[in-house]
């Protein structure tokens, strides 16, 4: 395994409403025997609200410069930082013009394109790779699982480490695990509604509501995902929904990381299963 | 009815020179934007491909005061399908910059609460580096209800429930009442000052 040491951004929402994915991010690398080097001072990505792009490009140099500083690749989490994180360092990366005219707001913004940005679940399915995972595995998870991508993974093909007509990372990493994929092509890349919550919530309650009750239907234990945004939609507003849209859904939503944790037989509070808005205790007494 | 001596003839080149907006001019309207878009489920009026044709008339007034522009996801799957690479998403971005331009000028007027979202979003960043969502709702709800105390009434409507499930789970605490910044404010500030919007 070449991956040994990288920089890791863990974005705003690490302390709060995805504090168990930055839980079973930090616990799984250490169980992997992979150091995380939290970047430090960190500023946020621009997420979705920061719409000019050399706004995001130099929002993002300053956080690549640091971990640059160090020597490391980048990792993060979360799909919405990742993009954000590589689209800048494409763009840095092409044009010298660009990062002069970033340089030139302040010396710490100076990055000189040395360093890579990674989507967690890219490290581990690409880079640490399955055989070695596979070795490290001690429990199956002999679960249902709606194995769901959302947008940045796999859009644009730019910065997306995946197939976007059909993403298969993440199916790739359950079955490895043991779990079972459930019938859910249809809704592996469609938007959460995540970034129309604030301004058009009956749009985003439908859009996220579509996505699972399709899980639902399926039979699914659980959604399994990788975004914080998609994870408050989907679990942390899954309340919200049901009574708006007058359902009952009840259905866990986890972590890629949480479930990879459980596999390699970390604590299930250790990976913050216990912060998980929907219930998942039905799903631990399926990790044997 | 196009009326033609209303039409802007540099609307196209005004939105070229947006970052995000270069390849208006390689659209040739094969509507895979449109047809693959999961808004138009819920705003049939979105139409992407027609907000393109209309930019490269010169429909500019028509273009920067239509609401729709402002119910993209950003999902990327437009730009995704794109035979041309328009680069749809990015493009619907530079135009949505524009306009919120003239509606700064008071030029136009926008029917939609998302700029205000974006630009309280944005004063959270400048001021502190990361988001403090309190600040962000405490800005947004009053701007967006027209005055403080309707505005606060619409946040706890929206958020009581999921701010008390947040609560119970350790996600909310009275730390998250308080902003967390970045050491380096004074970065931040200037990247604002330079990069953001004037």
């Amino acid at each position: 395994m070449s991956v040994t040491k990288l920089a890791y951004y863990p974005g705003c929402p690490s302390d709060a409403t995805a504090m168990e994915q930055d839980m079973s991010t930090k616990a799984v690398f250490e169980k992997l025997g992979v150091e995380l080097v939290e970047v430090e001072d960190w500023n946020c990505c621009g997420a979705a609200e920061v719409e000019d792009p050399e706004l995001v490009y130099a929002l993002n140099a300053r956080n690549l410069a640091i971990a640059e500083k160090e020597g490391l690749d980048i990792v993060t989490p979360c799909s919405i930082c990742y993009y954000n994180l590589e689209r800048s360092n494409q763009a840095l990366k092409a044009d010298e013009g660009l990062r002069a005219k970033v340089k030139g707001i302040d010396s710490s913004l100076d990055y000189n394109g040395k360093i890579k940005a990674k989507h967690v679940l890219d490290v581990f399915v690409n880079d640490i790779g399955l055989e070695e995972l596979s070795s490290k595995i001690s429990k199956k998870l002999n679960l249902k699982i709606a194995p769901y991508y959302g947008c940045y993974i796999s859009r644009p093909p730019e910065t997306g480490f995946d197939d976007p007509d059909d993403p298969d990372t993440m199916d790739k990493l359950i079955e490895l695990m043991g779990g079972e994929i459930v019938p859910f092509s249809q809704m592996k890349t469609l938007c959460c509604g995540g970034p129309l919550m604030m301004t058009r919530s009956d749009i985003a309650f439908d859009m996220a509501m579509k996505i699972l009750d399709t899980a639902k239907s399926a039979g699914a234990d659980c959604i399994a995902l990788a975004c914080p945004l998609c994870g408050m939609m989907l679990d942390g507003k899954q309340a919200d929904i049901e009574k708006a849209l007058h359902v009952e859904i009840d259905m866990p939503v986890v972590y890629i990381t949480q479930l990879l944790g459980l596999a390699l037989g970390i604590d299930a509070n250790e990976l913050g299963l216990n912060k998980n808005v929907v219930d998942t205790k039905d799903i631990l007494g399926k990790v044997v | 009815m196009i009326k033609t001596w209303e039409l802007d003839p540099n609307f196209k080149e005004e939105i070229m020179n947006e970052r995000g907006g270069e390849h208006l001019t390689a659209c040739f309207q094969c509507s895979t934007c449109t047809l693959g878009c999961p808004i138009i489920d819920y705003v049939p009026t979105y139409n992407p491909r027609k907000i393109i044709q209309m930019s490269l008339l010169g429909m500019r007034k028509e273009v920067l005061s239509n609401p729709d522009l402002w119910v993209c996801l950003i999902c990327q799957t437009c730009t995704a399908r794109c035979p041309q690479d328009v680069r749809i998403s990015d493009l619907l971005g530079a135009i949505r910059r524009i306009a919120d331009k003239e509606a700064e000028a008071g030029k136009i007027k926008i029917e939609s609460s998302r700029p205000i979202f974006d630009k309280a979003f944005q004063h959270q960043l400048a001021k502190y580096g990361r988001l403090y969502d309190m600040g962000l709702a405490k800005e947004y709800y009053p701007k967006r209800e027209g005055s403080f105390f309707k505005g606060m009434m619409a946040m706890m409507n929206d958020y009581k429930d999921f701010g008390m499930r947040m609560f119970k789970k350790g996600k909310m605490g009275p730390k998250a009442m308080f902003p967390e910044k970045v050491k380096d404010l004074a970065v931040m500030k200037k990247i604002f000052e330079e990069m953001g919007e004037k």
